[in-house]
């Protein structure tokens, strides 16, 4: 579904991404993992090419994302992406976050649409918020709505970017029961995080970065009780602590 | 007259400034210092020197126009590129992460700025466009006050009369944008400065 081939980036003189090589088949659960700055949110951002890749091959379901001659729209309204910080349209309530894309991107009737958004906030237990503005939300429960935008483009992948960063403790449980049951449906998904019980639980593959690098790939049992670097080891003690 | 005239230029002006704004705004490496040059040349010379430019030099070139739409189209220029300093600063404070939120659903670059940035940025632009519309209105003053219908055909004799005059409009111009363009080279640099450090706080 997902395939780097020796992909490279740079930032000026910063090598982002150095050498990535990595599969993800359809189905499966992707946890990337590692310490701030070591290049994962670009790794995600190459996917839907908010970030170009400079070097290497990059294909995401079948499409060359590599290739500037590519169709940009066809490729994202593939994909979802969840961020950090939500980023909700401020100016519109929460069914028009949702129904957005499928009415201008995918040309929907806008009954449809609503129909379509219903469902997806249903999923993500959300639906009695339909009317209200971003900024009457929790922040676990604008994050759910985030998702449930995601999903409304139908995407065949989701990908997620610290999804529960920015999320008080007590918020985080919300949200990530509403990844594993997408992971447990059978979703394409590449998630930055360093929940640890949420990879333990659902991801069939941990990625370990560093520096630009895949430094090391497990099981997620395997990466977290015996990692084989000594940098994954010292990361983990880390996260750990927390 | 007056009224006709700030009608259409602040009408076409806000159109052209917008445009040029939306444009500014995708800091493309070829057009921007174009539309950034014209911008400071607006800003940096006289609102009456522009004028004159218009009624007494563009004849000069062959481009002889009605005094009525010289005007609106000395004001149209003008607003245009005080209100494309406006939405662009409109623009540049939409969070970065609403054009990577709504790019990422696939919306294109239009859909964008028409469902997700421009109702934003509006908040911004607002309050200082309703301020530049006055401003403007209080300048189509200057162009009625000398008679917008004897002016370009006096103005235009007096020209022919002293082959001067063009050189001496010319010079003005010259001589204030000389004395303002690094002016507005050091406030320009300064409110980044200002901005940047706002961001890293
Ligand atoms: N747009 C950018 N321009 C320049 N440097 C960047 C940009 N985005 C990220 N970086 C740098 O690239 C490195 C990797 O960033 P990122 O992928 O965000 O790491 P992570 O998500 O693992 O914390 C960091 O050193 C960061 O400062
Ligand atoms: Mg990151």
């Amino acid at each position: 579904m997902i395939r780097f081939q020796n992909v490279n980036k740079w930032f000026g003189s910063l090598h982002v991404l150095n050498d990535i090589n990595l599969q993800v088949s359809a189905g499966e659960v992707v946890v990337v993992c590692g310490p701030s700055g070591s290049g994962k949110s670009t790794l995600l951002r190459c996917i839907n090419r908010l970030e170009r890749i400079q070097k290497g091959k990059l294909f995401v379901d079948g499409m060359p994302v590599h290739d500037s001659t590519i169709n940009l729209t066809k490729l994202r309204a593939e994909i979802g992406f969840v961020f950090q910080q939500f980023h909700l349209y401020p100016h519109l309530n929460v069914l028009e976050n949702v129904t957005l894309a499928p009415i201008h991107v995918r040309g929907m009737k806008k009954k449809e649409a609503e129909e379509l958004a219903m469902e997806k906030l249903e999923r993500v237990g959300l639906a009695d918020k339909a009317t209200a503005h971003p900024e009457q939300l929790s922040g676990g429960q604008q994050q759910r709505v985030a998702i449930a935008r995601g999903l409304a483009m139908s995407p065949k992948i989701l990908l997620f970017d610290e999804p529960t960063s920015a999320l008080d403790p007590e918020m985080i449980g919300e949200v990530l029961s509403v990844m594993v049951k997408l992971a447990e449906e059978g979703m394409t998904m590449c998630v930055v995080t360093h929940e640890m019980g949420f990879a333990r639980q659902v991801a069939h593959r941990v990625i370990f970065m560093d520096e630009g690098k895949i430094i090391e790939t497990g099981k997620p049992d395997q990466f977290f009780d015996n990692p084989h670097s000594d940098r994954a080891a010292l990361f983990i003690s880390k996260i750990l602590k927390h | 007259m007056t009224v006709l005239i700030s009608g259409a230029s602040l009408f076409l002006g806000t159109i052209l400034g917008f445009l040029l704004g939306m444009v500014r705004s995708r800091k493309n490496r070829l057009v921007n210092p174009l539309i950034g040059f014209f911008v400071d040349v607006m800003r940096g010379t006289p609102f009456i020197v522009q004028v004159f430019i218009v009624f007494f030099i563009l004849p000069e070139f062959g481009v002889e126009l009605e005094a009525f739409t010289a005007a609106v189209l000395a004001m149209t220029i003008m607003g245009s590129a005080f209100i494309c300093e406006i939405v662009t600063a409109g623009i540049l404070a939409v969070p970065k992460g609403q054009w990577e939120a709504s790019s990422s659903s696939g919306l294109n670059i239009l859909q964008q700025l028409r469902l997700v940035i421009m109702p934003q940025a509006m908040k911004t632009i607002l309050p200082p466009l309703v301020g530049q519309y006055v401003l403007l209105i209080k300048d189509s003053s200057v162009v009625s006050a000398i008679g917008v219908v004897e002016l370009t055909r006096v103005g235009w004799l007096t020209v022919v009369r002293i082959p001067e005059g063009l050189m001496v409009f010319s010079l003005v111009a010259a001589l204030y944008f000389a004395i303002s363009y690094p002016l507005i080279r050091i406030s320009n640099s300064l409110e980044r400065k200002l901005t940047v450090n706002r961001v890293s706080l």
